[in-house]
């Protein structure tokens, strides 16, 4: 028997039908040459997959990272193949009840591995992952046990599309069994659009059954902005500045006066730089939604090594621009709609006639929508225009409402709800449309979770979010003065692709939606804290069936309620309760104990 | 994992004096176990934190230090979260290995619930805080009158370090202890302090707590005063790492000709180094009691500042000889007269400082006059332990002490003669 047919066998012998399909593909996906020490090594488009010296020191030198990342009880999911040097060599350093899974994205390389390099008896532990990316990660939550993603980055990098895709999925499967619940600290802004969002983003978590800490700072505002109408922009800049530092210290206090699981801080919510450093060194995890446009909020560049993880509203070159400036784990999170603030409401015939029209539009008066909106004057529609910094925009003047006053949510969604056409232009500095249009805007999804139609300009990330029959697009200032009187003309068509929008927010993009997968996010990359958390680890009755080495402790975990989460200060309480005069077993002593300097570990302020 | 039982042939009793404050604390507990040694023929081990482990295995009297490594407890604080059992596991073994056996008695002196977990932990029958049991609120009547002295200072005359004495069951011992000599070499721009003619003085650059350090401004003007007045004089700055920008400016606030025979220890010393450089000087100068102590315990004399919350009557140097200023606001509290109407709680860092004064002091052995603002007192030792006497009064053992002890009373420790 060959080399080929030997490793096929040894991957046969636990997954047949892998190794028939690895025998079917023919390989050839990767390049097999010889390192310099003789041993077979691997290349990809020019660029190397394993050493070109030593592919097995080096797969030992990534190996020892891994190592000290596992926690025992996870699962080790390797994302990466090659030629499997660094598979074989984590399997001969974790220890043997250590379960090992491998990611097969494509059986090719797995087919020019086993035709390059003997395998041996180390393939018996491990778990070959393959299929769709909903069948793999159904493969690997099946089990329940935490996963422990381990990427072998030049291998790896061949199959990005594909790890990414199994991960999204991989969240989606492990939120649907999430039974935990966290403590989570949103920290808001002192105001401006993120702060709505921020109200949205706790209502979620609390809908989702996790403790939120709800750190608000717009009582704040008044103060905030009377420091700014000082004379002297720099006195008004460097008093801001000591502003925020002070909002930092009343964030510190109150995350040591009820330490949470994740602090989760909104688009600019008033924390600097030493904060972070200061609540990462005692072992809170930081998560920033950057709800905003990065081009244009440029704040990021010197927070961006500050929190633990980022989630953003663009791709592509944003995530590789906070990966640049020091972000360790950024991750796209597109905004999403509140179906409680946001939803189609009756109006009545006052009402009708105040906030309808033909055409509206709410927002602010930036300097694309000034020069494209007076093109749609006309005498076949009415049109009106809502929200403030509208001013000296003479000719939009019978147009704009309210005088240009700011208006609140509920006043927008009647505007929504009342009128045949909802435009939505993303804002931009330019006079036409943004010319680099990737990230949807919150209105999208409010108009669509309003049930109300709307003529939104086209997005990059837009058909990933809505289908075609679910929204209109329109390209141009042109497109846009033609789309009007045609959906004016079929109201059946607006209201079809209206409901069809409104559906897909309920399904998809609600801000539990969101919150749910940027716990899971947190929680993947973390498998043992917050992804023990949401798997509901913590839970009394888990603890309970867990405590091998302590059985002791089982009568005192078991008289919690059998769901609730149990912290060691829970423990540490009931066993308080008992009384002064209580007499304590040695670990009772103990969990006392661990209690002090769990206190202590948090002694922030 | 269960304590064993000690062995039959075993006859000494074992007992463990449990100490996990700072280092002063750790000092300040040597004549309780000078008494506690002197009650008869028990082992005495001492538990305290890791960082004094090698300074305390020169206390005399002591068989074993057990190291206390809360740095390890917070770890496993911060891990039960997510490994429940590994975590529980690991303390075990750690207090396994720290204390085999039980001891037959704890003699705790802390009144921290750790300390109390400790001392229920390691020893099956506890002296001091927690004797009533880990989670009584009863303190002992020695434990209740320093929490007393902490809420209402200003009548107490009884030094802390007799009041270890008393939370033990012991009498002061009337002597002053000394730890047994530390050799540790020092770095070689170091290892000639003490050789030359002096006198030399260590000078304690800093606190443990910013309130109450010595400005660099007086720090500066008490060098060159010194330095001025003592032409053979010597200055031993000493301190921790996080000092280093304190002893650089004061170095440059000094003339350089002066510069000469000052020498910077800051942040250049292990404990027993620094119990090495104290020993090699005849003062130490300061703020920091913690210094303080350590010094009277190698040999030298002490002189404080004692301002802020530091108090003569508590915390001074323990012996005879030594010299304490405490700053106004403080003194009617030493003075014990109850007419301090000052708005503070303890007043603010001092306008004036007795700079001549104090170098007159060490220089001369008196002082002619005491500045505004300051009072001077001079420590003294008996059997009720030790005492401050006012400078210009007549040197009279406050009757106070006595009345406590024989109030609270000093009963036997010797539950565990065999």
């Amino acid at each position: 028997m060959n080399l080929f047919e030997q490793n096929l066998s040894l991957i046969s012998s636990s997954n047949p039908a892998l190794a028939a399909a690895i025998r079917e593909s023919g390989g050839k996906a990767i390049t097999i040459v010889e390192a310099r020490n003789g041993m077979p090594t691997a290349m990809e488009s020019g660029r190397w997959i394993h050493s070109a010296y030593d592919p097995q020191r080096e797969a030992h030198t990534w190996t020892d990272t891994q190592k000290s990342a596992w926690q025992a009880g996870e699962v080790a999911v390797v994302l990466g193949i090659g030629l499997l040097y660094h598979l074989e060599a984590l399997c001969r350093v974790l220890p043997p009840e250590a379960k090992i899974a491998v990611v097969v994205p494509d059986v090719r390389v797995l087919h020019d591995a086993c035709a390059a390099r003997s395998f041996e008896d180390w393939t018996g532990r491990v778990e070959w992952v393959w299929g769709s990316p909903d069948e793999m990660a159904a493969q690997l939550v099946r089990s329940g046990a935490p996963l422990r993603f381990m990427s072998y980055t030049p291998a790896a990098r061949l199959h990005a599309d594909a790890h990414s895709a199994i991960e999204t999925a991989v969240r989606a499967q492990v939120a649907a069994r999430a039974s935990g619940r966290l403590h989570v600290a949103v920290v808001g802004p002192i105001y401006g659009g993120s702060l709505p969002i921020a109200h949205y983003t706790v209502t979620a978590l609390e809908a989702l059954g996790h403790r939120v800490s709800w750190i608000d700072h717009s009582p704040h505002h008044s103060s905030y902005a009377s420091i700014g109408q000082l004379k002297e922009p720099r006195h008004s800049l460097t008093i801001q500045s000591k502003f925020a530092e002070l909002l930092s210290m009343h964030t510190l206090a109150r995350l040591a006066e009820d330490p949470p699981d994740l602090v989760l801080a909104l688009a600019q919510a008033p924390l600097t730089l030493p904060f972070l450093e200061q609540v990462r060194r005692k072992k809170f995890i930081t998560a920033m939604w950057f709800v905003e446009n990065y081009r244009h909020l440029t704040y990021w560049q010197q927070m961006a090594g500050g929190y633990d993880y980022w989630f953003v509203i663009q791709t592509g070159a944003c995530l590789d621009a906070l990966r640049h400036a020091g972000a360790k784990h950024v991750t796209y999170l597109p905004m999403a709609a509140d179906l409680s603030a946001h939803r189609p409401v009756t109006l009545s015939p006052d009402e009708q006639r105040e906030f309808g029209a033909d055409v509206s539009f709410v927002g602010a008066g930036y300097a694309n929508r000034r020069a494209l909106f007076p093109q749609l004057l006309s005498n076949d529609w009415t049109f009106k225009i809502w929200g403030n910094e509208w001013d000296g925009a003479t000719d939009l003047a019978d147009t704009i409402q309210r005088q240009g006053a700011r208006i609140d949510t509920e006043t927008c969604v009647k505007v929504f709800n009342a009128s045949k056409i909802n435009l939505n232009l993303h804002s931009c500095i330019g006079d036409g449309l943004d010319p680099q249009a990737d990230f949807v805007n919150p209105r999208t999804f409010e108009l669509a979770a309003c049930g109300a139609f709307q003529l939104v300009d086209q997005r990059s990330l837009l058909p990933a979010l809505f289908a075609t029959n679910e929204m209109a697009v329109f390209q141009s200032p042109d497109d846009l003065g033609k789309q009007i009187p045609t959906w004016l003309q079929d109201s059946g068509a607006r209201a079809t692709l209206a409901a069809a929008a409104r559906q897909r927010v309920k399904a998809e993009h609600t801000y539990v939606h969101r919150m749910k997968e940027l716990l899971n996010q947190v929680g993947m990359s973390q498998p043992d804290r917050i992804g023990a958390l949401l798997r509901g680890d913590r839970q009394a009755d888990r603890l309970a069936a867990r405590s091998e080495a302590t059985p002791e402790l089982v009568p005192l975990l078991r008289s919690f309620p059998s769901t609730q989460r149990v912290e060691l200060k829970d423990v540490a309480m009931r066993i308080r309760s008992r009384g002064p005069s209580a007499t304590l077993s040695r670990d009772e002593l103990l969990l006392l104990m661990l209690d002090e300097y769990r206190a202590e570990t948090r002694d922030l302020v | 994992m269960p304590h064993s039982m000690p062995n039959k042939a075993d006859v000494r009793a074992r007992a463990l004096v449990i100490q996990l404050a700072r280092l002063g604390d750790v000092v300040q507990t040597l004549p309780a176990i000078t008494a506690l040694r002197a009650q008869g023929d028990v082992s005495l081990d001492l538990l305290c934190a890791v960082s004094f482990g090698r300074l305390a295995r020169a206390i005399p009297g002591i068989d074993r230090v057990l190291p206390w490594e809360g740095t390890k407890w917070q770890c496993w604080a911060e891990q039960w979260p997510t490994t429940t059992d590994s975590a529980l596991n690991e303390v075990r073994s750690y207090l396994h290995e720290l204390a085999p056996m039980a001891y037959d008695l704890a003699y705790n002196l802390n009144q921290h619930p750790r300390a109390i977990m400790a001392a229920h932990l390691l020893a099956r029958q506890v002296r001091g805080p927690g004797q009533n049991g880990p989670l009584s609120p009863d303190l002992p009547p020695w434990a209740s009158y320093l929490r007393q002295v902490v809420a209402d200072r200003r009548t107490n005359r009884i030094h802390l370090s007799d009041t270890f004495c008393g939370l033990c069951g012991v009498q002061p011992p009337g002597t002053p202890p000394r730890l047994l000599p530390i050799t540790a070499s020092l770095p070689p721009d170091l290892a000639a302090i003490g050789d030359r003619e002096g006198p030399w003085v260590a000078l304690v650059v800093g606190a443990g707590d910013h309130v109450r350090c010595v400005p660099i401004a007086v720090w500066v003007e008490w060098i060159t005063a010194f330095l001025s007045a003592s032409p053979t004089g010597q200055v031993v700055m000493i301190g921790s790492g996080t000092e280093r920008d304190k002893s650089q400016a004061i170095q440059d606030g000094l003339s350089s000709v002066l510069l000469g025979r000052v020498w910077d220890a800051t942040g250049r010393t292990e404990l027993p180094q620094l119990a090495t450089v104290l020993a090699r000087c005849q003062w130490v100068v300061g703020a920091d009691t913690g210094p303080l102590h350590l010094g009277t315990a190698v040999g030298a004399r002490a002189m404080g500042f004692y301002f802020a919350q530091a108090r003569v009557h508590e915390t001074g140097p323990y012996g005879r000889g030594h010299w304490v200023w405490q700053a106004e606001g403080e003194r009617h509290e030493a003075r014990g007269d109850g007419s301090d109407l000052s708005p503070y709680p303890s007043p603010p860092t001092p306008h004036l400082w007795p700079i001549a004064e104090s170098v007159e002091l060490i220089l001369t052995g008196s002082c002619q006059r005491v500045l505004e603002g300051w009072s001077l007192w001079e420590s003294h030792l008996d059997d009720w332990g030790a005492y401050f006497t006012e400078a210009g009064s007549p040197v009279m053992p406050d009757q106070q002490r006595e009345a406590v002890w024989r109030t609270i009373g000093a009963p036997s420790a010797m539950e565990l003669s065999s």
